[in-house]
């Protein structure tokens, strides 16, 4: 009976484990291992092993891997939790409640992995999902084996010693647990795991572009109830671009929000996602730049180096994308990932036919040269460049369209509309571009007037029924805010709408 | 049998497999060609003192077994892909082969097939290196940096230490850069190095004894930057410059670091005063070196005008960035008053080639000089055409040094103490690494093939994601502690003084 309680409360706890972990948090586990590193050989060991407790940062850097399959990673973690209580319970020979209070060990370890919310990308101490529970469990097992040797000796007072170290071990490990979270000023981020939605619609945004699985990337964010995130609008829009239907970036909502709270960290799109989405854009060497700085500033790390690795081989450095695709292989679950890549470096014909090498390159290559500078703030930087970028090329025709909408920048898309008609005379102009002609055609800011061009019939109707019910609230004196939420039902989905009504971009 | 009667035996069968020599294989075939071993250690000259040569095969193969033959001997080394020396074996193989060569021959075994490769030689100077060199160490950032540290290595053996680390004192808030290290002739005792940002300052080591130093007054642009330490006196050459960084969006050379601003200056250790070498309106002076008598200043210096008045001077020199071209000047100066005089071009990089010419260093007799050319701009070590070129300073004509340029960025070219050895920064194993490439300069002028500085691991530099920046030869190691530099740099700095 005795052991049965035991197990009955490890049993309850390893359920409330997996539901929180890979059930509800397979993303986030992923993307910690993802912004973590380790690399099979003698320069990463010595690297990790010459600081002070190198050995269980090496080993928790091991251990972190694991999460690329957040089953598998979850499983260890639950493993050694289990083990921790269980010899937690032998040493303090518990008995009834107290058995169940002793979960408090594993519970205590739980909720430190799962309180880092945004704090995953900006941890700076590698392996630090596993380093908590390395630190108790040896802890525990010092004290269990000081137990044993003291029992062996049969010197019984000295057992009354063991359990004061042990303690003193097991508070000193929550020590350092709790100087983390005061060291990082990351209090409560737990909420922001387990409830901020957005939060979690990046986490599975990010993988499902990153694996260019653009239509799924497109769904996650059609799945978002509350406004988005600034980054998941860009995530969405870098998918419409490569699914061909960037015209659709204000009908599937383009307006997003800067994550704000005050147990977050200072987010910058920078660190969150500029590598992946300059990528996606062609932009390599900026992508290469932003995944560079955050590999120094924050940790070696997967993502960061397989970003390299990719901009590498875009930008014909073979030799390093070689290096780092040699540092991948020695990985044990990003070996694949790398094995692939490095046979394009010994077979062009694979390589360009790779979707990624179809999908960047055009884009890579119509990229004027010169020298640059994004400030820190990839979302505008994005906008300026390609709201500016009047090459003509046809991989860049709707980009430039669309990000100059995008950037209410009136000249540029002006110029840009006129020589896609031009360019495209028999085809069907998008909607979006005829909402934008119509809008900013007759501007003064305008260097070509558009208002000679066919627009569609229902496209201008709907236009003028905007203007006079737009007109008409407006003599009402009604305040401008108030305007927009009536319009919004109607007219939302339209550039119109956006034009006159959407806030300032907070770009972060 | 139990446990305690293997573990002897488990411990003699490893003590034996350590000092095991593979046999040659007998049945190999013969392949007409060198083979491909990282690092490419054929055929290269190496000091008599060097730490071994360890390399790896690159040929797919499983195994491998290196015979190598000096004079009076033979032994063969390999385990797995890779040959890993023993210090002692290398030793004796040196000291029997200064002045000659050591003659390698390399089998691999590949898809169960052993191959023979065509023998090659690694060349046994007659000269020694010194011991010591330091670099710092930094990832190949663009802004953001963290660990940084100033490291110092010594080349007999593999021993690494840790001069400086920023991390000593940096916290989240309060980063801590530090750059340019400096010795005056090959010693220690005289050195210096900054630190920028938190606990901001310049570490000088005088006679042993460390102080930090402000170099920034109000009549000079800046901190002292790029120094140089006179080789006879207490007297510290220093650029001055504000810096500015930019960034390619399509050129490999990835990033431009240019300089709005810059003059020369030089610092009195004795006295903590800083005086004005040069601030010449529209030129750029920089990189400040000595002639090893100290009664020559050589340095670099552009040309350039701004000519826009409505931008600010950073837009225009990114506008212009490849107008901006150094020469190479020289200035007479009289140590005991302090004065320079006759500055004059004696390489004409910029108008001449259409070339820029920068990080110029003075052989040891004073003969040459060497220093990196380039397209345009002043910071080499990311301009893939980079390469070292030699100027002789009797006929003021320059070659370039091929036997230690690549199709990649070399940069920081210095020189051995006692001339024979040069040693550059190079990006040629992968275009964004600095890695120092040592060559041999032998007494009748030639350039031998350089050689990457050995790592006891061989695919070292394959994992390694930090760069080796502005290698310097040292004779002796530093004698302050990382501790003493740290417990130094969170004091306060002294404030030098402006001299007219």
């Amino acid at each position: 009976m005795k052991q049965k309680t035991t197990y009955i409360y490890l049993s309850a706890f390893i359920i409330l484990a997996y539901i929180l972990l890979p059930v509800l948090n397979a993303d986030y586990l992923y993307t910690i291992q993802d912004n973590g590193i380790f690399i099979n050989g003698k320069t990463f060991m010595n690297d990790m092993v010459n600081h002070y407790g190198g050995v269980t940062t090496w080993l928790a850097c091991y251990l972190t891997q694991f999460m690329y399959h957040p089953w598998l990673g979850s499983t260890i973690l639950i493993l050694l939790w289990s083990f921790i209580y269980l010899s937690c319970v032998w040493y303090f020979q518990s008995r009834g409640y107290w058995k169940a209070l002793l979960l408090l060990v594993p519970s205590a370890l739980l909720f430190n992995i799962l309180d880092y919310g945004y704090w995953i990308y900006y941890a700076k101490s590698p392996g630090f999902a596993f380093q908590p529970t390395l630190l108790t469990l040896f802890a525990v097992l010092a004290a269990c084996t000081l137990r044993q040797i003291l029992q062996a000796i049969k010197f019984k007072w000295a057992t009354h010693i063991a359990t004061d170290i042990v303690l003193l071990c097991c508070s000193a490990a929550l020590t350092t647990l709790v100087g983390q979270w005061k060291l990082n000023n990351h209090r409560c981020s737990i909420l922001t795991t387990l409830s901020d939605n957005n939060f979690r619609h990046e986490l599975s945004m990010y993988r499902s572009l990153d694996e260019m699985r653009f239509n799924d990337v497109i769904n996650e964010y059609k799945t978002a109830k509350e406004t988005p995130t600034n980054l998941m609008v860009l995530f969405k829009n870098t998918a419409l671009l490569h699914t061909g239907k960037l015209t659709d970036m204000f009908t599937t909502g383009n307006i997003g929000i800067k994550p704000e709270g005050e147990n977050l960290p200072r987010l910058t799109i920078s660190r969150l996602g500029a590598p992946l989405i300059y990528y996606l854009h062609g932009h390599t060497l900026f992508a290469y730049r932003r995944a560079m700085e955050n590999n120094v500033q924050y940790g070696q790390n997967f993502r960061s180096i397989k970003m390299m690795a990719r901009c590498a081989l875009i930008n014909q450095e073979f030799d390093l994308a070689f290096k780092y695709l040699t540092i991948l292989r020695a990985s044990i679950f990003h070996r694949q990932w790398a094995e692939q890549r490095l046979a394009y470096l010994t077979n062009s014909t694979i390589w360009m036919q790779s979707q990624e090498y179809q999908q960047v390159a055009p884009l890579a290559a119509i990229l004027p040269s010169n020298l640059d500078n994004d400030e820190g703030v990839c979302h505008q930087y994005l906008m300026d460049t390609f709201s500016t970028l009047f090459d003509k090329s046809k991989a860049t025709e709707d980009l430039a369209i669309c990000m100059s909408l995008w950037n209410l920048d009136v000249y540029s898309f002006c110029v840009h509309f006129y020589d896609y008609v031009n360019d495209n005379p028999e085809a069907a102009i998008p909607q979006l571009y005829q909402e934008g002609a119509i809008l900013l055609g007759t501007s003064e800011e305008s260097p070509i007037t558009l208002d000679g061009f066919r627009f569609d019939q229902l496209v201008a109707d709907k236009f003028n029924q905007f203007v006079a019910e737009y007109r008409h609230m407006r003599e009402l004196g009604i305040p401008e805010e108030d305007i927009g939420q009536r319009l919004r039902p109607y007219y939302g989905t339209t550039y119109w709408w956006y034009y006159y009504f959407s806030p300032a971009i907070n770009f972060y | 049998m139990k446990l305690r009667n293997i573990i002897p035996s488990l411990l003699l069968a490893a003590l034996l497999s350590a000092c095991d020599h593979p046999t040659v294989p007998t049945n190999a075939q013969k392949e007409d060609r060198l083979p491909v071993i990282t690092p490419d250690f054929t055929e290269v000259t190496v000091p008599s003192n060097i730490c071994p040569l360890n390399f790896a095969v690159q040929e797919g193969a499983t195994d491998v077994v290196a015979h190598v033959s000096y004079p009076g001997g033979s032994q063969t080394f390999g385990s797995g892909t890779k040959v890993i020396i023993e210090e002692n074996d290398w030793k004796e193989m040196l000291s029997k082969a200064e002045g000659k060569n050591l003659k390698v021959e390399v089998y691999a075994k590949v898809n169960g097939t052993w191959k023979a490769f065509s023998p090659f030689n690694i060349y046994i100077a007659p000269d020694t290196i010194d011991s010591y060199i330091s670099y710092r160490v930094i990832q190949p950032s663009y802004v953001a940096y963290e660990k940084l540290s100033i490291n110092e290595r010594n080349i007999t053996n593999f021993d690494e230490r840790e001069i400086y680390n920023n991390m000593s004192v940096s916290t989240e808030d309060k980063g801590q850069c530090i750059n340019c290290h400096s010795y005056q002739n090959f010693k220690t005792d005289n050195m210096l190095f900054h630190m920028r940002q938190a606990y901001g300052g310049t570490m000088i080591v005088n006679n042993g004894t460390l102080k930090k130093i402000d170099l920034k007054t109000e009549e000079t642009i800046s901190a002292g930057v790029y120094p140089a330490w006179h080789p006879t006196r207490n007297l510290i050459a220093f650029s001055t410059n504000k810096t500015g960084q930019s960034f390619h969006t399509k050129d490999l050379n990835k990033i431009e670091v240019q300089d709005t601003e810059s003059d020369l200056i030089l610092y009195d250790v004795d006295k903590n005063e800083v005086s004005i070498i040069s601030e010449l309106e529209d030129e750029l002076e920089v990189f400040p070196t000595w002639s090893p008598d100290g009664k020559t200043l050589y340095f670099c210096s552009a040309k350039f005008e701004y000519k826009n008045d409505s931008i600010a001077k950073e837009t225009e020199m990114i506008q212009r960035y490849k107008e901006v071209k150094y020469n190479i000047y020289a200035a007479d100066f009289n140590p005991d008053t302090k004065e320079f005089s006759n500055m004059h071009v004696i390489y004409n990089a910029a108008d001449s080639l259409g070339k820029s010419a920068t990080l110029p260093r003075v052989s040891p007799d004073g003969r040459h000089l060497l220093f990196a050319q380039a397209e345009y701009g002043c910071f080499h070590v990311w301009h893939n055409d980079a390469d070292i070129y030699m100027l002789d300073l009797k006929t003021l004509k320059a070659e370039p040094v091929k036997n230690v340029n690549s199709d990649r960025s070399e940069s920081y070219p210095t020189w051995s103490s006692n001339g024979r050895w040069i040693m550059v920064d190079s990006r040629r194993q992968d275009g964004n690494y600095t890695r120092p490439y040592i060559a041999y300069y032998d007494r009748q002028g030639k350039v031998h093939k350089a050689f990457v500085l050995p790592q006891k691991d061989p695919n070292f530099y394959t994992f390694y994601l930090r760069c080796f920046n502005r290698p310097e030869f040292m004779v002796e190691p530093v004698k302050v502690t990382p501790q003493e530099f740290a417990k130094k740099a969170k004091e306060d700095a002294i404030p030098a003084k402006y001299a007219k």
